[in-house]
């Protein structure tokens, strides 16, 4: 495999950035594990730890997303990217934005006062989890999305191949940067604060971010086994449909107890529980195309894919359907549950994603046919299995926590620092386990092509 | 199906759901300022207290945000506004095993914060936290308390001390207070805990004498 067209190497400019960030999300994370034993552990506190690490999550996943669509676009459009400079300086603009928000993170960790209002608005961090991102970050943010879309409509309008792939992705991206502006605005009410601060998160999550899984989905399961596209794209359309179906009014199950009247119960009781089908369909569509393949021309590439519908499904459908319904979400709300289903839905889902669309388009950018994937394996296999002992360990936390503080009405601080204490100790060891696939990934991506192939391929049997 | 179809179901069925949520978002947000108290400018200064220090970068309020520290949205309603403040400005000064930093909050602040989150406690969040049903059920289940555990109880000692491993860890554990203090100093330091404790956090019980005297024979029973 090769590219068909230059300026799909862009892509590679995304990537490493996205690689870097997401080692430096799984370091942050492990000093955020060790403060739930020890809350002095490091100069930051906890909470700037944790910012700190959901914010690089966040940031890497968006950057990841931008790479496989300045690849993706060009390679369905049949032509070169339209802008290329433009979208290297958004490139760098987006590097730089990200650098100065952590550099404020840190400098408010070791001096709160730096972050007082400066004409009523806080300089390096706006106190709202997720969009912790100053207002002055929120608007470079919107700007460099803004002229990413850009460029990449421009690219399909050179040719005007309207394919469903490019088109429902651009689709998911362009309902991804519209769901970021309720976040944009101060409200005087912490009720209407949440409110609109879910239309972000959710609306993100359990709609843009799948309609974007969706489409990428599709174009893997073309590339890496040559399944026909008019079959892909139809049930292309049918997944991210149901996912829209089910995802909006879904946005239900964050309305329980905020404030809001009692109806959003029973909407988004009903919606979200609907919300794991499409997921289902998801994986049934990657085992299906799988089946049916003759030519599998890149293996490790096919693996993550199907991995991530099988943890998308697990992560987000299965450990979010468990407290999706008003009377259990009553006793697990705001508990570790939540922490649980949070860390296997965004692995599954999307960190899987974009390390799959790495591995099937970084050969090709490298210009080599065949890559030794043993350690795209191991990397596999330690993060993921990993991960589910982490997210094993935090839903036992959350059973207790539930269990004692809820039910038996025991105080929170007693139940986190003894109860759960076995809990965060083993949280903290996996993590440990976690970090290391990552680290293997991280080695991988930069040898990746620029090593010569060992004699034996560890790919018996392919050309 | 063909894939035009498909394609339009995915398209126009979208809208359709998105146009019912910004009708039922339109009702909700006229619903809002009924289920909630008026947000004077105080409170509003508390909100941006709030985010200045990102206290939502460890506790949750509403039950989101981060589950490093305890929800706060009906903490004014378990614990006396002096011993939050004192506990804002220096929680390790309150409880010397505190995991919450200094941040510098200054008095006024704290004041501000708190006036925000008695606003958060007057919300009408469909019932939620939920009472513990299994203490609930216990109580109902009634074993016979003594006449100063009934007080202990009732002025929601509990809420800041454990004893026997039930309790909130804000003050001291009090399953042995009994072999450390006399009555005397119990008394007195019910009546006015500054002063026997220098700036302490702890709140004076108001309760008629009878009590206080039953709350302190209770206290020395627990050795
Ligand atoms: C670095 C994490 C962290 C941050 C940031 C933080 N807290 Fe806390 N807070 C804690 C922890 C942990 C506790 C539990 C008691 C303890 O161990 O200190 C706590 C306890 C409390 C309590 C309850 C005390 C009691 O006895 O029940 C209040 C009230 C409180 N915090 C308010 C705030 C406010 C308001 C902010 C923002 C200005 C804030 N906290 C920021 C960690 C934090
Ligand atoms: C808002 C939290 C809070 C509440 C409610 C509270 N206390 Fe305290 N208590 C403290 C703190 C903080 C201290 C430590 C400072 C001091 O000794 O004055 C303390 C100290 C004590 C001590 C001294 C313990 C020792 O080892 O020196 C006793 C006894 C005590 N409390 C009993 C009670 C009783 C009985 C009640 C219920 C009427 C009660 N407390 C309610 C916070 C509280
Ligand atoms: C890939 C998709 C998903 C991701 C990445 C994701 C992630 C998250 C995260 C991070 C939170 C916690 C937010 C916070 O910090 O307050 C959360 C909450 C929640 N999610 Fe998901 N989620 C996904 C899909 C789903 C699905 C499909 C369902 C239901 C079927 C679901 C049900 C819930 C519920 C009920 C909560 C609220 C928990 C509480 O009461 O605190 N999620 N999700
Ligand atoms: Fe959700």
């Amino acid at each position: 495999m090769t590219i068909k067209h230059e300026s799909q190497k862009i892509a590679e400019y995304f990537y490493t950035f996205a690689v870097v960030l997401f080692l430096v999300q799984v370091l942050v994370g492990i000093i955020a594990a060790v403060q739930f034993i020890w809350p002095d552990f490091f100069i930051l506190k906890f909470n700037i730890i944790r910012s700190l690490h959901i914010n690089a999550m966040v940031v890497w996943l968006l950057v990841g997303f931008m790479g496989a669509t300045y690849y993706v676009v060009p390679e369905e459009s049949e032509t070169d990217l339209w802008g290329l400079p433009l979208a290297k300086l958004q490139f760098w603009a987006t590097a730089g934005t990200v650098t100065a928000v952590v550099l404020g993170y840190i400098w408010m960790g070791l001096n709160p006062q730096a972050n007082s209002p400066i004409m009523g608005i806080n300089p390096l961090n706006e106190g709202r989890e997720y969009i912790e991102a100053p207002r002055w970050a929120d608007i470079l943010i919107v700007i460099s999305v803004l002229t990413f879309i850009f460029v990449n409509f421009m690219t399909m309008m050179k040719t005007k191949k309207w394919t469903g792939i490019q088109g429902t992705l651009l689709g998911g991206l362009t309902f991804l940067a519209l769901m970021y502006l309720p976040g944009l605005f101060y409200t005087k009410s912490m009720v209407k604060d949440q409110f609109w601060w879910w239309w972000v998160v959710h609306l993100w999550v359990e709609g843009a971010w799948e309609i974007i899984a969706g489409a990428l989905l599709a174009f893997m399961l073309m590339k890496v086994v040559g399944a026909r596209r008019e079959v892909v794209e139809k049930w292309m359309y049918i997944e991210v449909g149901f996912v829209m179906f089910t995802g909006i009014l879904g946005t239900g199950h964050h309305y329980y107890w905020i404030g809001t009247p009692g109806y959003w119960l029973w909407v988004g009781g009903i919606f979200s529980s609907l919300e794991p089908l499409p997921l289902l369909f998801m994986v049934w569509d990657a085992f299906r195309t799988t089946r049916s393949a003759r030519n599998v021309t890149n293996r490790a590439g096919l693996f993550y894919t199907v991995a991530h519908a099988i943890f998308n499904f697990v992560g987000a459908g299965l450990w979010g359907v468990i407290h999706t319904l008003p009377q259990v979400n009553k006793w697990t709300h705001g508990t570790q549950i939540t922490t649980a289903h949070g860390h296997l839905a965004f692995y599954g889902a999307y960190v899987l994603l974009v390390l799959s669309m790495i591995y099937i388009t970084l050969p090709a950018i490298r210009g080599v046919k065949e890559f030794n994937a043993s350690r795209a394996y191991q990397a596999f296999w330690w993060m993921t299995i990993s991960m589910v002992f982490i997210v094993l360990t935090i839903t036992g936390a959350g059973m207790v926590q539930t269990y004692m503080e809820r039910l038996m009405g025991l105080d929170y601080v007693t139940v986190k620092a003894t109860y759960n204490l076995w809990f965060w100790i083993l949280r903290v060891i996996f993590g440990v386990g976690f970090l290391y696939g990552v680290w293997i990934f991280v080695v991988d991506f930069f040898k990746l092509g620029r090593e010569p192939m060992p004699a034996v391929s560890a790919v018996p049997g392919e050309a | 199906m063909s894939n035009k179809a498909a394609r339009n179901l995915f398209i126009f069925g979208s809208l359709f759901f998105f146009v019912i949520f910004l009708g039922m978002t339109y009702d909700t947000l006229g619903n809002l300022d009924k289920r909630a108290p008026e947000i004077t400018d105080e409170v509003d200064a508390g909100k941006h207290v709030w985010h200045k220090y990102d206290c939502i970068g460890c506790h949750t309020i509403f039950g989101n945000g981060s589950y490093f520290a305890p929800e706060l949205a009906k903490i004014t309603e378990k614990k006396p506004k002096g011993y939050l403040k004192k506990f804002l400005m220096d929680p390790k000064a309150v409880n010397p095993a505190a995991a919450m930093p200094k941040f510098g909050i200054t008095a006024d602040e704290a004041d501000k914060l708190l006036a925000f989150l008695d606003w958060s406690s007057k919300v009408d969040t469909n019932g939620w936290p939920p009472k513990p049903i299994l203490a609930v059920a216990a109580g109902v289940a009634g074993q016979e308390l003594s006449a100063g555990e009934k007080v202990y109880r009732a002025h929601g000692c509990s809420d800041c001390h454990i004893i026997s491993g039930i309790g909130g860890t804000s003050g001291p554990d009090l399953t042995h207070v009994g072999a450390k203090r006399d009555r005397a100093w119990l008394i007195g330091h019910f009546k006015d805990p500054d002063d026997y404790v220098k700036d302490s956090a702890m709140p004076k019980v108001e309760a008629p004498e009878a009590d206080i005297e039953k709350l302190a024979d209770y206290m020395l029973t627990l050795k």
